[in-house]
């Protein structure tokens, strides 16, 4: 019995290495590669630890594209659409969860069934119409079509929670003759507020990450966030056919840095939110 | 009367900007796809022509669209599979009670977490032929050098393990959530009448989370019908059109041949499948729900 529990336990421990082996190595390698001056990098065998630390590769970036502008334009889109889209989602879940109307549930449905037209497909009446109305290469033009991708999945949590939430305060405060807005912000805006928070920071992550509408719609670079900055560096022709691997890996580091940070603080949030969706 | 319309005002205000957000950015394009798959369109030659099913025509002939097809079915039926198969394990292992456990919790969380651009790029460099850390380690321990992206079978590969590797936390993380919520006492009467922890898993813990399952199935397979980002920046397609997918093909034919009118009628493809895939898994859910 007990040399069952100690093979057991060595299983699992062996089970919980691999794991950690196959998930972080690449980010070592990526962190490792960022900070190795570009002559090692391609040398056989590979390096498997830092030999020359060096920052010349962060700094050959910063003088080869707007790095820092790039950033702060990956920062605002991703806040302007969180923003956007939980602001949205928040008036919306108030009518389907709050107001008993007919036809509430079928309005839910079809806004979490729209989740699965693909964003690609519709790209080409997006581009005209975004042309014809001037939204193309604006802020704000980005920000709706953001802000629209995720507001279906953002609904789709948001309602069921403020359903579980009992009615009777916001009642009380109806019957003490609170106007609407007074009753949105000092009653229903706290209640909500972790399931708000948590779709906030869900929402910043996947448009942080956000590739095909910048790389579309933002083609004038004053506009470009650093997912678009990426895959220039990484698709564009070189001599001799080779990739930057020093620069594509100093700018992995920059555009992973903030999201890992995000993560380490609200992890528990973050988890809380993608998995509501599915377990009822 | 009046009571009723006013709160019937209030409900359509509260829904504009949702509603209005989605009818700008989804369902317009939607028809409008629809309709531009009948046309010819070039924008840089302005006037539309309807030309019927021409565009439906060529795409038949069309190797670089026919094999974007059948790349993208096997690409994300392979994935999905992996996917919830690992998932899996990734959730019983998280489950069970260990040293650091908390920690390990969150570091599944950082593969979902990244953009799959920067996952695309990483793995492209350690796929590398010559200097990729790949084909070093393989080469100390087994002795063979794998050209992975120059080689058809070696690029599929490569492309699926790197979509593999980004996707499979979340599900576990989907799936842990789920195990949580198995009810202890069935495992105590299961311990009462004799079963082992493998038969445990297969007739207690399995039938009961099999609606999860299916829902994180169906989520992950429409998700990844339309995925571009990891192809645009790991391969471009390549070699030849080995990894070509129907997302990525639309936006080579759209924005690179400016043809919009036969991108609109790929995309049709894309919704065809989208729905197929939406209706099996429909029906295999409610399969599932209706045994429980």
């Amino acid at each position: 019995m007990r040399l069952a529990r100690a093979v057991d336990g060595a299983l699992l421990a062996i089970a919980v290495f691999i794991f950690l082996f196959i998930v972080l190595f690449p980010f070592y390698w990526i962190v490792l590669s960022s900070f190795t001056p570009k002559y090692e990098l391609f040398t056989i065998p590979p390096r498997y630890w830092f030999s020359t630390f060096t920052l010349e590769n962060y700094q050959v970036l910063a003088n080869s594209i707007p790095l820092t502008r790039y950033f702060v334009n990956s920062l605002l889109f991703a806040a302007g659409s969180s923003l956007v889209s939980v602001a949205a989602a928040f008036l919306a879940s108030y009518a389907l969860a709050r107001i008993q109307f007919r036809g509430a549930n079928l309005i839910f449905i079809v806004f979490v069934m729209s989740i699965a037209l693909p964003q690609i497909g519709g790209l080409v009446p997006l581009f005209e119409l975004f042309k014809n109305t001037g939204l193309i290469n604006t802020y704000h033009g980005l920000v709706i079509l953001m802000s629209s991708l995720v507001l279906p999945f953002t609904i789709w949590i948001l309602v069921p929670f403020l359903r579980q939430i009992p009615y009777e305060i916001e009642e009380a405060a109806i019957m003490d003759g609170a106007r609407l807005p007074h009753l949105f912000w000092f009653i229903t805006l706290p209640i909500m507020r972790p399931a708000l928070v948590t779709m906030f920071i869900i929402n910043f992550i996947i448009a942080w990450n956000e590739l095909i509408y910048p790389l579309v719609f933002a083609t004038s670079g004053s506009n470009k966030t650093l997912s678009v900055g990426l895959v220039e560096l990484a698709v564009q022709p070189t001599a001799g056919g080779g990739r930057p691997w020093d620069l594509l890996s100093a700018m992995s580091i920059v555009m992973i840095v903030p999201i890992l940070i995000v993560v380490l603080l609200f992890q528990k949030l973050i988890v809380s939110g993608l998995t509501r969706g599915a377990i009822k | 009367m009046q009571r009723t319309r006013r709160i019937a005002i209030l409900i359509c205000l509260l829904l504009l900007p949702s509603v209005a957000l989605r009818l700008f950015t989804a369902v317009y394009p939607f028809f409008n796809t629809i309709w531009l798959s009948f046309h010819d369109w070039n924008p840089a030659f302005p006037p539309q022509q309807f030309v019927g099913l021409k565009n439906f025509q060529a795409l038949t002939r069309d190797i670089a669209v026919t094999g974007s097809i059948s790349f993208t079915v096997l690409f994300v039926t392979i994935s999905t599979l992996l996917e919830i198969v690992l998932g899996m394990a990734i959730a019983l292992i998280l489950h069970r009670a260990f040293f650091g456990r908390g920690v390990v919790r969150a570091i599944n969380l950082i593969p979902w977490a990244i953009p799959m651009v920067v996952a695309a790029i990483g793995f492209r460099w350690m796929y590398d032929t010559q200097y990729g850390v790949i084909n070093d380690l393989l080469y100390r321990t087994i002795e063979v050098k794998v050209p992975w992206l120059v080689d058809f079978w070696g690029a599929r590969a490569a492309v699926i393990a790197t979509n593999v590797w980004k996707s499979t936390p979340f599900v576990g993380l989907v799936l842990l959530a789920a195990l949580q919520g198995v009810p202890q006492d069935l495992y105590e009467a299961g311990r009462v009448d004799g079963t082992n922890r493998v038969s445990a898993f297969f007739y207690i813990t399995l039938p009961l989370i099999m609606p999860q399952i299916v829902t994180i199935g169906l989520f992950m397979v429409v998700w990844q019908l339309a995925a571009f980002d990891l192809v645009f920046a790991m391969t471009g397609g390549g070699p030849g059109f080995a990894t070509q997918v129907l997302a990525y093909r639309i936006y080579q034919v759209a924005f690179t041949a400016l043809n919009f009118g036969y991108a609109s009628a790929i995309s049709m493809v894309l919704f065809i499948v989208v729905g197929i895939a939406s209706i099996i898994g429909l029906l295999l859910f409610r399969k599932v729900e209706v045994s429980l």
